[in-house]
């Protein structure tokens, strides 16, 4: 009842060695899931179409990236969010975008015929990916595609954004559409990219209330990232009642990953995928279908995405990761890595500031719930 | 950033002769605050909601009524400045007078009105906050060539700033908060700290790993 979309073509989605968002992450994955002993055989899906992309995204952003894909020189790119050191132009940019999205857009069809139940898309997440612009290492919108996939079925959609950045681009894109909740739990934007996500950003017209952001202080811990979680997510999936969860699952909010500052560890992780799963059992008719998404340090998402497949799968977790898999990926996972899968119980240690983060914390998800409560009833 | 690029127009504006009762079915159905009085085509007063409410209240010394002239309750004369003036100079003014909205003169003409709220806007619009991007912060040196130094250390990487706004931080170092358009600050100010730069923020993570 379980299904995992994956092809070799994922591959080409590449911005170059020097950029964090490197497909060798999916290799190492998938290669320490059969290190560990699992029979991993991936569906491999069709590439998306060019219409399926255009069912979110302007037609000139779509040309655009298929011109600088042919390597036309083209001044206006910058205007699109392209040819930046976030999102530099490559060669074959536009199929290899094409390719995650109709993994994921293959998953939802799978939903949608009863097919399978959990679909876990190895890649993508590309949430930042705006109608008619990139951003933030997103191309095309894939996650969005298969939203709107959903409501053309004639289901109600909720969205659930993990990732350690606020998911601009999907909450903008149905941020007027009362056939999707929209919920994503990040680092505040004050400081961090892309610089959105306040619990202001409600949602408009007759999606008032169905935009739903929970903006967290820098170095928040575990403790107050499940207390936040556990006090927005259950009751709005509870009260919108949708037909299917989408989840984007970046495992960039662990304190070790480079481009942030929240401070989940892998057992904080655990919890939160069982969380997961259980909520789209007790509200989404069990239906439920993630990616992965931000993420970028070898070593944690390594561990990390592991847990989220094992539990997926409801597979037991190992204590150790393989020492032949560690030898193979040792140049990316660094010297310092253990063999264990979870992070040390000493990890985090006292920090400076933590009665006053979890106070802030705790006041920004009481007015979230103050102006909300008026819409969810 | 000048008053012509911010401020409204074409001017809603009333006579000196409207009665307050008109004014103030002006002003609630237009959702406005503040309304220009001219008089023979010259500007002459503004009268705002709260002038009027308060002419109008029993709490009033001498309370006026909806059948009387504007001209008995409005300020004047009325501070106003030129569409060519800077919108700090004009913040400026507001701020010093306590008053909500600057008509905008050219010549003797009428030609916009700039209000607290579009200052506001001014602001928004200023630091960036507008477009995807992230926040730098640095505590620079208060002398010439430092920030030539930072934001050449960002264009020999490509990286676009939306915004630089400094002010004068209490250590008489200047305070720098840039919007970069980027989703990699982090590692950026980990290299700026290595060359030497005071990075506020991104700070450093209070733990190991």
């Amino acid at each position: 009842m379980a299904a995992l979309i994956h092809r070799p073509e994922y591959a080409g989605y590449d911005f170059g060695p020097e950029h964090p968002f490197s497909p060798a992450r999916l290799e190492m994955l998938l290669d320490l899931f059969r290190s560990l002993g699992h029979e991993v055989a991936p569906i491999a899906a069709p590439a998306a179409t060019r219409e399926d992309i255009l069912s979110v995204h302007d037609e000139a952003y779509v040309a655009m990236v298929e011109a600088l894909d042919q390597g036309k020189p083209n001044l206006e790119a910058d205007r699109f969010g392209l040819g930046t050191p976030d999102n530099p132009i490559f060669p074959g940019m536009d199929l290899a975008t094409r390719w995650l999205v109709g993994g994921i857009l293959h998953g939802a069809r799978m939903l949608m015929t009863g097919k399978e139940r959990r679909v876990l898309q190895l890649g993508g997440g590309l949430h930042h990916a705006q109608k008619d612009q990139a951003a933030g290492f997103c191309l095309y919108n894939d996650l969005a595609v298969a939203i709107q996939a959903f409501v053309a079925h004639g289901w109600r959609v909720a969205y659930l954004d993990i990732d350690l950045h606020h998911g601009d681009g999907v909450q903008n894109l149905f941020y007027e559409n009362d056939r999707v909740l929209t919920l994503s739990i990040h680092e505040s934007g004050h400081y961090l990219y892309p610089g959105t996500g306040h619990i202001q950003d409600l949602g408009s017209g007759s999606a008032r209330g169905l935009s739903v952001n929970i903006p967290l202080e820098p170095f928040t811990e575990a403790g107050d990232y499940l207390e936040a979680f556990e006090s927005v997510v259950p009751r709005a999936l509870s009260w919108f009642s949708p037909d299917v969860l989408v989840v984007q699952a970046g495992a960039d909010a662990h304190f070790a990953d480079p481009l942030g500052d929240l401070a989940l560890t892998t057992q904080a992780f655990q919890t939160l995928y069982q969380r997961i799963f259980a909520l789209a059992d007790a509200h989404a008719h069990g239906r439920v279908l993630l990616t992965l998404g931000g993420g970028y340090e070898a070593q944690v998402v390594a561990r990390v995405w592991t847990i989220l497949y094992l539990t997926f799968m409801g597979l037991p977790l190992p204590e150790h990761l393989p020492a032949v898999w560690m030898d193979h990926w040792r140049h990316l996972l660094g010297p310092g890595t253990g063999r264990e899968l979870h992070d040390p119980a000493s990890a985090m240690p006292d920090l400076p500031g933590r009665e006053a983060r979890t106070r802030r914390n705790r006041d920004v998800v009481n007015r979230l719930l103050d102006s909300v409560r008026t819409y969810w009833i | 950033m000048l008053v012509n690029e911010i401020m409204h127009r074409p001017v809603t504006v009333i006579q000196a002769t409207t009665l307050l009762g008109d004014a103030f079915q002006q002003l609630q159905t237009r959702g406005f605050r503040h309304l220009p009085v001219m008089e023979q085509g010259r500007l002459v007063g503004v009268i705002t909601d709260r002038d009027l409410r308060f002419a109008t209240s029993s709490l009033s010394p001498a309370p006026r009524t909806a059948g009387e002239p504007v001209s008995l309750v409005m300020s004047s004369p009325v501070m106003t400045v030129d569409p060519l003036d800077p919108i700090e100079d004009a913040a400026r003014i507001m701020r010093d007078r306590k008053i909500g909205c600057l008509p905008v003169l050219d010549g003797s003409d009428l030609v916009g009105i700039i209000t607290g709220m579009d200052l506001l806007d001014a602001l928004v619009l200023l630091t960036g906050v507008t477009k995807p991007s992230s926040r730098l912060e640095v505590a620079l040196a208060d002398r010439p060539g430092e920030l030539a130094r930072l934001t050449a250390f960002l264009a020999t990487r490509h990286v676009n700033i939306h915004s630089i706004l400094t002010h004068p931080g209490a250590d008489g170092r200047v305070r720098t908060v840039l919007r970069l358009d980027s989703s990699q600050t982090r590692p950026l100010a980990e290299t700026l700290r290595a060359d030497g730069f005071d990075i506020l923020w991104p700070a450093q993570k209070p733990w190991q790993h």
